[in-house]
Order: C-alpha cells, then sequence, then structure tokens
C-alpha cells in the first residue's frame, strides 16, 4: 500500500526524528514537570488565592486614566506589538491629540493637565544610558458624564495613535486594569470545577494542549517540507513524475502519510500523559478518555494546516521558504496572545491558548469559537492541500518550475 | 492501435528561447538511436516525449494517443533520465517495488515483476542492498528496471551509458536490446558506439533541430565518398587538423594514420577513400547540414 510506504519515508527521514526529540523536550520539560504534583484543594487559611480578571468599568477606569496619565506626562508609553517590548514617544501632532483625549476624559482642559503634572510624584528611572522621568498618579479620574462605551472609543484611538500594543487596547483593558483577589470561595470553585465538571483530565488535555499547541504551529512544517523537497534532492523527481499516478492522489497520499506519521509521537505523549495523571490523581474519578478526545481535535487540525503549509510552500518556493513562511505564521500567533494565555481562543488563530488547569469556564465562554477555529483549519489544510496537488501537476508536466527567490535566476537577486 | 511514435511539426521553448524546432519525427517498434552533442537537444525531446515537459505546438502522438492524455501517456511509457538517483537508504528491490507502486501495479503482480526484473538486470543478488550501496553500472541497471517495472510498450533511455567502463556499457546495450524485441526503445546519446552496436533507425540532433532521420545504414550511405585515410608525418598533424575534420589517428612506426572527412579528396599524399564507420558518417552529416564541426581541432 502506497500510504504505508510513505509513512515508512517518513518515519526514516531525519528531519521526522529531530521532530521526535523535539517534542519529546518539551513535553518532558513543560507539561510533564508542571503536572508532576498534583493539585491541592485549597485551604480556608491562605492568605493569598490568586487574582482573577474581571471587567469591572470603574477598575478599568481608574487604572487605565492614571497610567495614561503617567504615559503621557513622561512621553513615554510602554507598547508591546507583536509581543515585543517597545517605549513609544509621540511626536508633538500626536501628543496634542492624546491630550485633547484626555481632556475629554478628565472633562479638563489643558491647563488643568499641567497642574495634574506639576503636582504629580516624579520618580527618575534610569534606563540603559539614559534616565527619564516617571511620572505617578492615583488620583485621576474618568469624568462621570464619559460612559464606559466612550471611554473604550477614547482608549481604542488612543491604542491606534501609540501604533497598537498598548496597555490602552480595548482587548486588554480587563487584562491590563481589572484585576481582583480571588476569594477563598471562587478559589474553592475554580478547583472544584476542574476536579468535577470534565473531571481533573479536562483540565490536564487543556493544559497538554496548549504546551504541544505552540510546538505543532512550527515544527511539523521542518518534516513537511523536507519531505516535500526529498524527491528533487535525491535526484528522483524525473523518475516520480513519469509514473501513472495522479498528482492528486500522490499528493493526497504523502500529505495523509505526513499527517499520520506525525501525529504518532503526539500520540505517544498523550499515552503518557494520561498515565502520569492517573497515577498523580490515583483515587480521583478521571475521564481518561478526555486525555485523547481532547488533543486530537486540538492538535491535530494544527499539524494538518502547517503540514499542508510546508507542502505548498515548498512546491512554490523551496523548503527553506516554507519554514520561514511558518516561522513567521507562528510567531505572530504566539506573540499576539501572549498577554493572555487562557480565555483568549479566536476563531482564526492559529495556536489555542490555554495554560492553566483552572479557568474552565473562560475556555467554554469561548468553546464555540475553538470547534469553528478547529474545523476552520481542518478544511483550510484541505484546500491548501488541493493547491499543493494543483502545482506539483503543473510542475510535473512541465508548464510551472517553481518560483526561485534566490540564487540563479531567483527574483530577489535579479532585483538586486 | 498503432505501435508507433509520430511527431510532427513539434517546437518547444522554454520561456522565450526556442529549444526545438519542427520536429518530424516517426519512431517505429524496435531500437531507435537519438545522436546529438550535448545540449543538442536530445533531452529536452526525450522529456517532452515521456509527457513531463510540455510541447509548445505541433502534434505528438505515442501509440495512436495525444501526448496530451499524459496520465495515459505515463501509463505506456517507461523514463529512464539522464541524471537521476533513488533514495538513498531504500533497499533495492524496494525502491523498485516503490516505484511500482506509484505505477498503480498491485502488489502480488509488483512482487513477481519486481523478481522478475531483478533477476533480469543480474542485480538479483544485490537486492537487499541499499541504493546508496550500487555502483554507477549497477544503479543504470536499477533505472532500467524502475522503467521497465509496469511494462510500457515504449522505453525512452537518455544518455544511460555515459559514465559507466566498457564491460557495463556492452552489458547495457545488450540489455536495451533485449528489451527491445516487443517495445518501441529510444536510445539517446551522444556516443556513437552506442547507437553501431544497438540500433537499426537513428537521427541526428543540433541545435534544436533534426539533421538527419533514417537508417544507419543510409547514414552511412551518405557519407559514402567523403572518409578518406592518410598517412602522414606526425609534424603536419596540426597543420591537418586544422584543414580537415579528423575522426581518428592512429600512430605507426614511421608515420601516423589519419583518418578524415572531406568534401573532396584531400590534398596529401596517398590519401585514399575508405568505408565510412558510424563515427565519420555522424561527423559528416553534422558538417553537410553546416554545423560547425570541430573534429580534431585544438
Amino acid at each position: 500500500m502506497l500510504f504505508l510506504k510513505e509513512c515508512k519515508k517518513v518515519a526514516r527521514s531525519l528531519t521526522f526524528w529531530i521532530y521526535c526529540i523535539i517534542l519529546a523536550l518539551m513535553f518532558f520539560t513543560n507539561y510533564y514537570s508542571d503536572v508532576r504534583y498534583g493539585e491541592s484543594r485549597p485551604s480556608a487559611y491562605e492568605q493569598d488565592y490568586g487574582t482573577k480578571v474581571v471587567e469591572d468599568p470603574d477598575l478599568i477606569m481608574d487604572g487605565a486614566i492614571n497610567s495614561l496619565m503617567g504615559e503621557f506626562a513622561s512621553n513615554r508609553y510602554i507598547c508591546y506589538p507583536f509581543g515585543f517590548y517597545k517605549a513609544v514617544s509621540l511626536k508633538d501632532n500626536d501628543r496634542n491629540e492624546v491630550e485633547k483625549l484626555i481632556q475629554e476624559l478628565t472633562g479638563t482642559d489643558h491647563e488643568g493637565i499641567s497642574e495634574f503634572m506639576d503636582e504629580a510624584q516624579v520618580n527618575y528611572v534610569e534606563h540603559a544610558l539614559s534616565t527619564y522621568p516617571e511620572y505617578v498618579f492615583n488620583t485621576m479620574i474618568v469624568d462621570k458624564n464619559v460612559s464606559y462605551e466612550r471611554f473604550k472609543e477614547i482608549m481604542g484611538e488612543i491604542d491606534d495613535i501609540l501604533g497598537g500594543g498598548s496597555l490602552y487596547a480595548v482587548d486588554s483593558l480587563a487584562f491590563n486594569f481589572s484585576r481582583v483577589p480571588m476569594t477563598y470561595e471562587e478559589a474553592l470553585k475554580e478547583y472544584e470545577d476542574s476536579i468535577t465538571a470534565d473531571t481533573m483530565t479536562g483540565a490536564l488535555s487543556r493544559l497538554f494542549c496548549d504546551y504541544t499547541g505552540i510546538d505543532l504551529a512550527l515544527i511539523p512544517v521542518f518534516v513537511a517540507a523536507a519531505f516535500t523537497a526529498a524527491d528533487r534532492r535525491r535526484r528522483m523527481t524525473e523518475l516520480v513524475y513519469s509514473r501513472k499516478i495522479s498528482s492528486l492522489r500522490l499528493t493526497f497520499t504523502r500529505y495523509a502519510a505526513l499527517v499520520t506519521t506525525m501525529f504518532i509521537p503526539v500520540l505517544i505523549t498523550m499515552i503518557i500523559a494520561a498515565v502520569q495523571a492517573s497515577v498523580v490523581y490515583s483515587g480521583e474519578e478521571l475521564k481518561m478518555h478526555l486525555m485523547f478526545t481532547t488533543p486530537t481535535f486540538w492538535l491535530l487540525p494544527e499539524i494538518m494546516v502547517v503540514t499542508a503549509v510546508g507542502m505548498l510552500v515548498t512546491e512554490i518556493f523551496s523548503a527553506g521558504v516554507a519554514v520561514a513562511v511558518q516561522g513567521v505564521w507562528a510567531f505572530i500567533s504566539l506573540m499576539s496572545g501572549s498577554n493572555e494565555l487562557y480565555g483568549d481562543i479566536t476563531k482564526f488563530g492559529l495556536m489555542c491558548r490555554h495554560n492553566t488547569l483552572y479557568h474552565r469556564s473562560a475556555f467554554m465562554e469561548t468553546y464555540n469559537d475553538f470547534v469553528f477555529n478547529r474545523i476552520f483549519y481542518m478544511i483550510l489544510a484541505l484546500v491548501l492541500v488541493c493547491a499543493a496537488a494543483f502545482i506539483y501537476n503543473l510542475k510535473r508536466g512541465g508548464r510551472f518550475n517553481g518560483i526561485r527567490l534566490f540564487g540563479k535566476g531567483g527574483i530577489l537577486r535579479r532585483k538586486a | 492501435m498503432d505501435n508507433k511514435i509520430v511527431i510532427r511539426k513539434m517546437n518547444k521553448f522554454y520561456g522565450s528561447k526556442q529549444a526545438l524546432f519542427d520536429i518530424d519525427l516517426t519512431i517505429e517498434q524496435g531500437m531507435f538511436g537519438l545522436l546529438g552533442r550535448n545540449g543538442a537537444g536530445k533531452t529536452t525531446l526525450m522529456k517532452t516525449l515521456a509527457a513531463i515537459h510540455k510541447k509548445k505546438n505541433g502534434k505528438i502522438s505515442v501509440c495512436g494517443i495525444p501526448i496530451e492524455k499524459e496520465s495515459e501517456i505515463r501509463a505506456m511509457t517507461g523514463y529512464l533520465p539522464q541524471d537521476f538517483s533513488m533514495y538513498p537508504n531504500m533497499k533495492t528491490d524496494e525502491a523498485l517495488d516503490y516505484l511500482g507502486a506509484l505505477s498503480g501495479i498491485p502488489k502480488a503482480e509488483r512482487k513477481k515483476r519486481v523478481d522478475s526484473l531483478l533477476r533480469k538486470v543480474n542485480l538479483n543478488e544485490h537486492r537487499h542492498k541499499k541504493v546508496k550501496e550500487l555502483s554507477g553500472g549497477m544503479k543504470r541497471r536499477l533505472g532500467i528496471a524502475q522503467a521497465l517495472i509496469h511494462d510500457p510498450k515504449v522505453l525512452i533511455v537518455d544518455e544511460p551509458t555515459a559514465g559507466l567502463d566498457p564491460e557495463e556499457r556492452i552489458r547495457f546495450r545488450n540489455l536495451l536490446c533485449e528489451v527491445a524485441e516487443n517495445r518501441i526503445v529510444i536510445l539517446s546519446t551522444h556516443i556513437v558506439a552506442d547507437i553501431e552496436a544497438s540500433c537499426e533507425q537513428v537521427a541526428i540532433m543540433d541545435s534544436g533541430k533534426i539533421l538527419w532521420n533514417g537508417t544507419v545504414q543510409q547514414l552511412l550511405d551518405n557519407a559514402r565518398g567523403h572518409i578518406y585515410t592518410a598517412n602522414v608525418e606526425k609534424q603536419f598533424l596540426p597543420q591537418i587538423k586544422k584543414e580537415y575534420i579528423v575522426t581518428g589517428i592512429l600512430p605507426q612506426n614511421e608515420f601516423t594514420t589519419v583518418r578524415l572527412v572531406s568534401d573532396a579528396e584531400p590534398d596529401l599524399p596517398n590519401a585514399v577513400m575508405t568505408e565510412p564507420d558510424l563515427e565519420g558518417a555522424y561527423m559528416y552529416c553534422l558538417h553537410s547540414s553546416g554545423c560547425e564541426v570541430k573534429g580534431g581541432e585544438e
């Protein structure tokens, strides 16, 4: 059977074994060590039960306006565009725009703002070779005539002026300014939710998927790209091109072999995680099937789409470009959700993050988006494989030779 | 279904550069030699016939099937490229079996064919060796076996003997003659001896054009009266090489016997007309077609 032969070819490749090693290392150093000891029931006599994010308009508005005034006064705004730290200083025009918005928020005019700044506490912070003033505001409040909706609009405008990724990005307001301590009852409920609602295995499987999903957003592309480029590298192309098999069947068989073979190591880590769960939580009622069904539905679409991207881009350009494209996509996906490690599952994000054993309710709130997301990526993967088969067929009939970016005849070289 | 390949007014371009010009050829069952210099367009023609290159215009039919029906053409064609290899870590029989699977042969039949072909190409005792452990000649024989795995009506072999030692070359040619008994075999080469030893029909290509098409005997007849030998003193050799197309130099005791191509009787002492050999006939064909020929010139 051709499928098994292709699986064997994948399993014999060096990149596949590197993939396995990376996957194993990441599994044991992240997930396995994190859940080595079971979570214990919160005690009524603890001092700190952690915090939780709530959307409290008063808290958000108070926190945001004081933070904004401080950054405005020092003209130094901390932003994280794509997850990277960036200190933004505004030019006069933009600064005036921000001031107008602050005036609207506080119901104060230019002189009033200047007065606030004069009275503010100033700390001088050394950063690298320079020193800058850090203004601290604690007493600013948003004018009561400004509704919460208008406040959010203004925050959005300020975030746009700052280039995005600021503390005032509307989606991040609650996360940045509205954290409240959890009570014993809340902490207990979180724990009970984890234990009872879908038993501990539901929580464990989500954490497992969070960690493994980060790896699978990138490393399958190495195997897929190397495998797709193997015929050319081994000078097999013409021997394969001249066979009777259709391009669609060959591409799909190879794709299925790649996905299946790459899923096997994931399955093995799933088994290890399930065994670990049964040992750590022995005595608890566990739904063991969740250790397999959740990761399969969560992670398989990711392997599918990353493999499909690897195959398609390798057919059009080269294996190197495929790795670069997937690398950029994975990086953006990882960084775009860097502020919130749970409860931030979107319809189109490549990685679905839920880096906690708790907050099941936050996951369930986005469950529909999660299901949509995974089905979307499965379908997208199949579309990309069809496109890869189409390109393969063009190349096979001598109608397309691929696009070279670098080297002799490369389009980037020619421009240079 | 007719058992021949018919090519009519076929042109092929690489981008804006024309690689093949108005090719007209009819190739019948048996061994057909395609002779030409490196870069003459032989490989392009072979790839076009194997349906892995697309022609610009003209017509090609393979055993009655238009070349546009790529799947059917591939099913009836076996192709051995000039520059090929196989997955180095696969065993010999495994590589053959894999390519058989790509040709859509059922498992049971594939097993029989792999066994029989490995015996035919004398690789049976090396069947468990990895491809990377095979010598150049063995790889070429494995190449022939893979091209025959689906029992094609047409076998296209591109420069199969390049780089082989004389013994392997003879063995390979004999193998080709064996398999040509009931199919069309197109042998593309720049080595005249390969054509001489195995083909009845021959076409000569240069710069993307067919210069000659006919039997080997007709090619020899065409050169009759233009091949000479002469015994000359060694010191005159550089001068002779400049003036004539020298196809052979045989040093004797006191003088050197040169074999040369000339339109008219050469102005050399002792020059005598001689029976043409295929190498001389090939050189004469190139020369009479207006190609620049540098036989012997340094």
